[in-house]
């Protein structure tokens, strides 16, 4: 009976391996992990080339800003040059209000949002630095504001939500 | 007028028995003078029905597992991640995608779609000179430094390698965007107030 119930086929036999059917089936995408916010290492630049620079466009106007952004993140692929991150700061929203002629009262003129992308580039050299500042100039539209500036963690947990209870319980133990 | 005040009853009481029955003699505690309203000495008190206070291990102990408790807070609200701040201008808020309702365009005439297509043409066209004319510009301006920096190496070294070395005052740069019209002369813009009314996200 035992020897009946048996399967087992011997690595040197031809019938090794008749079993299996895993192979055959499609691969399975390992389960995506929620992957953790972290801040990427910030490079310092050597004396010829510039570390991590951000692009910053702010401006009111949404889809001005966003194809200045995209153009600017071509560009910067054309030029191969090496870009981090291209992400979206939160949007600010503010309300502008306005002293009537006859009153005292504030009225309401409108509700502006500010919108703003961000392009991380590394590897800046200072050679093409110029020409790259004077080719975005040029190509600059009218109400977008351009900020260059080098990219510090401060920027990075900005983007961040604030945790009151965190820092209140840091206080207290501290 | 005898005083009573309630944790001096027992010795009064005592003092009226003793005087009662004389066959016991006691020591009775008088007063030291008319301020005095208790029998007992000051600062001291009748032990009260309760325990006594334990002043110095249960305040320690208590102040340990205050601490072990924030610790414990602490490490469980580090443990989660910081998030990111959900942007809203990749949101489309929910009123838009409710109804159903379509928009009904007109239709094209020929001679009308002949005409949009030749404009497209024409467009991409345009935007192609345009595309090759910054890319000509940036070629240019490139083999030039590139050229320039060559004839200054052979000139004087050191003053290439100052050439070469990286602009600290570049950083950080700022420009507006042109605007539509120059500013208008002798404007007066109206009194008023900027509010931000930004949504704080908290984790």
């Amino acid at each position: 009976d035992a020897l009946l119930g048996c399967h087992r086929s011997y690595r040197s036999r031809p019938t090794h391996g008749i079993g299996k059917f895993k192979y055959l089936l499609p691969k399975e995408v390992p389960k995506k992990r929620k992957e953790k916010v972290q801040m990427k290492e910030i490079s310092a630049g050597t004396e010829y080339q510039y570390g991590d620079i951000n692009i910053q466009m702010t401006s009111y106007d949404l889809c001005l800003v966003e194809h200045f952004a995209q153009y600017v993140h071509r560009l910067c692929n054309r030029l191969s040059i090496q870009v981090n991150e291209s992400y979206a700061m939160p949007t600010k929203t503010n309300e502008v209000l306005f002293l009537e002629e006859r009153g005292s009262k504030m009225q309401l003129d409108a509700v502006l949002t500010t919108h703003q992308r961000v392009v991380q580039i590394r590897g800046l050299s200072s050679t093409f630095a110029p020409i790259l500042l004077e080719t975005i100039q040029s190509n600059q539209p009218e109400g977008v504001h351009l900020l260059m500036k080098q990219h510090t963690e401060a920027d990075f947990k900005s983007r961040l939500k604030s945790r009151p209870e965190l820092e209140e319980l840091l206080a207290e133990m501290s | 007028a005898e005083s009573m005040t309630p944790g001096s009853v027992s010795p009064h009481a005592l003092c009226y028995f003793s005087s009662c029955s004389s066959w016991l003699p006691q020591r009775v505690p008088l007063r030291g003078s008319h301020w005095q309203s208790s029998l007992l000495e000051l600062r001291t008190s009748l032990p009260v029905r309760a325990q006594p206070k334990k002043k110095k291990k249960v305040d320690v102990k208590k102040e340990q597992a205050q601490k072990e408790r924030m610790k414990k807070k602490l490490k469980k609200l580090e443990k989660a991640a910081p998030e990111l701040i959900p942007i809203e201008d990749f949101i489309t808020p929910l009123k838009y995608s409710d109804s159903n309702r379509v928009r009904s365009l007109p239709a094209l005439s020929p001679e009308e779609s002949e005409r949009r297509v030749l404009l497209l043409k024409k467009w991409c066209l345009f935007k192609q000179k345009q595309d090759e004319a910054e890319k000509k510009a940036i070629k240019a301006l490139v083999e030039c430094q590139q050229e320039a920096l060559k004839e200054l190496r052979l000139e004087s070294e050191e003053l290439y390698q100052a050439a070469i070395q990286r602009d600290e005052g570049l950083f950080p740069f700022e420009r507006d965007g042109p605007s539509y019209s120059p500013p208008l002369p002798g404007y007066d813009p109206p009194e008023g107030k900027c509010l931000d009314i930004t949504k704080v996200y908290t984790q």
